[in-house]
């Protein structure tokens, strides 16, 4: 509306300069230039008419029609939801100016939300990357078999493994967050805990040895203790982190390496008791007479023999155990082994007219194994099965296959073995009451047989006995197929 | 009361150099191989002193000791000759009569002067 009555005051002006032309130009025409002067004004007036309508019509329609082009566009682009230019052509007046403006002000937005969408992005990149190093950290802490207890500083549960869940028997998820007390009853490791919380800016590593259960279920652990501090000066502790390492079985071997160590003290001790005894009545003159300096000196004889046969059992077992001999595996007929281990023997057999019965199937049943080891476990079977036995007795060695297994039995007519020491036969060193009455031995023969049957070739051994009776002791062998 | 001293021990060479030190010097000396076959003897003659293997099949010698304690009066004044001094349990033997541990290997002439020096202190001599 205001630009019509602008463009209608325009035009009148005009208009009125044009009729005001036409009236100035009356006398030129009244002094006779009537052609002239009509031309002229007629020219006049029809170029400011024109001039005013056209002048009329530019200010009536540019400012009204730019504007709304303009607020076309930003409708469009609102409808688009995107950012654009907003006035395409450049123009020096206010409105191309402002134009100009706006759009370096839109292009500068939009250079904004772009940069602003890329931010973003990588945040949403970051977050995910560092969501999966979350995730494969705690799938390594989980992997460790060591027990791992994170707290902060106000002892609520942080992380846990696995292993901590199974030390103390509970669960990670539904613990998480809540006081360690709530489901860790160890009063002693609670303790730790606390320590670390109050003492671990001063003390921010320890080491102890700890346990948990009775008896049989006893465990001992090496607890390792450290602290997470943070701030500017380091100087308040965000976490506290236990290490629970399982010392059970390291702690088990150290005592069985004592005590075999002092088995073997002991064993060793007993000959040379009885070496220095009789040499020393020797030289002090109690035997009395020939016979009892003879009995004296066949006592040492023997009892030398007998340490010497006991360090060669102890380090030929020894170097078994710890791997030093090479095991060297071959699908072998055990039926040839035993028919030598029968061989060998046969004369101990003899003296004592002990009947050594071999019923060796004539097909040859195949191990996997290393013969010389699996001759020597033989050996010491069907040695010890002669040895046991009384004159005038039997030996029965047979071979079958059962389970998948080659078996050999060896059964003899001897002293058997009391059913309270049956349980403790192949433990080193141990010799069963009938044994040590009947014969010598080193107490290490059947450890040798369990560990090369069990240990190196993956069987079994059994043993059926009954004293006075006799026993029978079944060796099982994984047959080759 | 004749002095009657009882050896045990499950090494018979041990068992025999031990009696024979003590009979060359006029003792009366009863062997047995195990602890059960020394307490039998124990119970059956009640020695002035026995001298007893630790280790043993069935009953140990501290085992041994310590039953004879209980049924006897008193029990049986006794040296432990053993390969295993230094590990032997104090408060095992605590209470026992248990008069010296000798640990193996051991000297004979020695041992006689402590079954000696022990009858004397028991009056037996």
């Amino acid at each position: 509306m205001i630009e019509l009555r602008r463009a209608a005051v325009i035009v009148l002006m005009f208009l009125g300069v044009g009729v005001g032309l036409h009236l100035l130009l009356d006398p030129l025409r009244e002094a006779g230039e009537p052609t002239l002067v009509k031309a002229v004004s007629l020219a006049a007036g029809l170029s400011l008419a024109v001039l005013g309508l056209l002048g009329g019509y530019l200010v009536a329609r540019l400012p009204k029609e730019r504007l709304d082009a303009v607020a076309d566009r930003l409708e469009s682009l609102v409808h688009k939801r995107t950012v654009g230019l907003v006035i395409g052509e450049s123009q020096a007046d206010a409105i191309g100016r402002l134009g100009h403006a706006v759009n370096r002000y839109l292009t500068f937005v939009k250079d904004e939300i772009e940069q602003s969408h890329l931010t973003a992005k990588e945040q949403q990149i970051q977050m995910k990357v560092l969501e999966a190093e979350k995730r494969h950290v705690e799938a390594v802490i989980h992997a460790i078999s060591d027990g791992v207890i994170v707290t902060d500083a106000f002892g609520d549960l942080v992380l846990s493994n696995a292993a901590a869940g199974q030390i103390f028997e509970f669960q990670f998820e539904p613990s998480v967050r809540k006081p360690v007390e709530e489901f860790i009853s160890d009063q002693p490791f609670l303790k730790l805990l606390a320590e670390m919380r109050e003492t671990g800016l001063f003390v921010p590593h320890r080491t102890v040895e700890w346990a948990i259960g009775e008896g049989d279920q006893r465990r001992a652990f090496h607890v390792t203790l450290n602290t997470v501090v943070e701030g500017k000066k380091r100087d308040r502790i965000s976490s506290v982190v236990a290490v629970l390492h399982d010392m059970t079985r390291e702690k088990e071997i150290a005592r069985m390496k004592s005590d075999f160590v002092s088995n073997v003290s002991h064993e060793l001790k007993t000959p040379l008791a009885s070496i220095k005894a009789y040499v020393e009545m020797l030289l002090d003159g109690e035997a009395t007479d020939h016979d009892t300096a003879q009995e004296c000196l066949r006592t040492i004889a023997a009892e030398t023999d007998r340490l010497h046969r006991l360090i060669q059992s102890i380090l030929n077992l020894s170097r078994l155990e710890s791997g030093l001999i090479p095991v060297n595996k071959t699908d072998l007929a055990l039926t040839e082994v035993l028919r030598e281990v029968v061989d060998v023997i046969s004369p101990q057999a003899a003296k004592k007219r002990v009947a050594l019965k071999a019923d060796l199937a004539p097909v040859f049943f195949r191990v996997h194994g290393d013969r010389d080891m699996l001759y020597q476990a033989l050996l010491n079977v069907v040695s010890n099965a002669v040895k046991y036995t009384p004159d005038d007795g039997e030996v029965r060695i047979s071979t079958y296959l059962a389970e998948g297994a080659v078996v050999v039995d060896v059964a003899d007519s001897g002293v058997g073995i009391p059913e309270d020491e049956v349980d403790r036969i192949f433990e080193k060193f141990y010799r069963a009451r009938g044994a040590k009455q009947t014969a010598p031995g080193t107490g290490l023969g059947l450890p040798l047989v369990k560990h090369v049957v069990e240990a190196v070739h993956g069987g079994r051994v059994e043993l059926e006995t009954k004293v006075d009776q006799g026993s029978t002791f079944r060796l099982y062998l994984p047959a080759v197929r | 009361m004749p002095i009657k001293i009882l050896v045990a021990d499950d090494e018979a060479a041990i068992a025999r150099v031990v009696a024979m030190k003590l009979r060359n010097a006029g003792l009366d000396v009863t062997v047995a191989m195990d602890g059960d076959e020394a307490y039998r003897c124990a119970m059956a003659e009640r020695p002035s002193l026995l001298i007893t293997d630790l280790q043993m099949p069935g009953m140990s010698g501290i085992e041994l000791c310590a039953r004879l304690a209980a049924e006897l009066d008193g029990g049986v004044p006794t040296i432990l000759l053993t390969a295993k001094g230094f590990e032997i349990d104090e408060l095992a033997v605590r209470g026992l009569p248990i008069l010296r541990i000798m640990t193996k290997p051991f000297s004979p002439r020695e041992l006689l002067v402590n079954v000696k020096g022990e009858l004397a202190e028991t009056a037996c001599l």
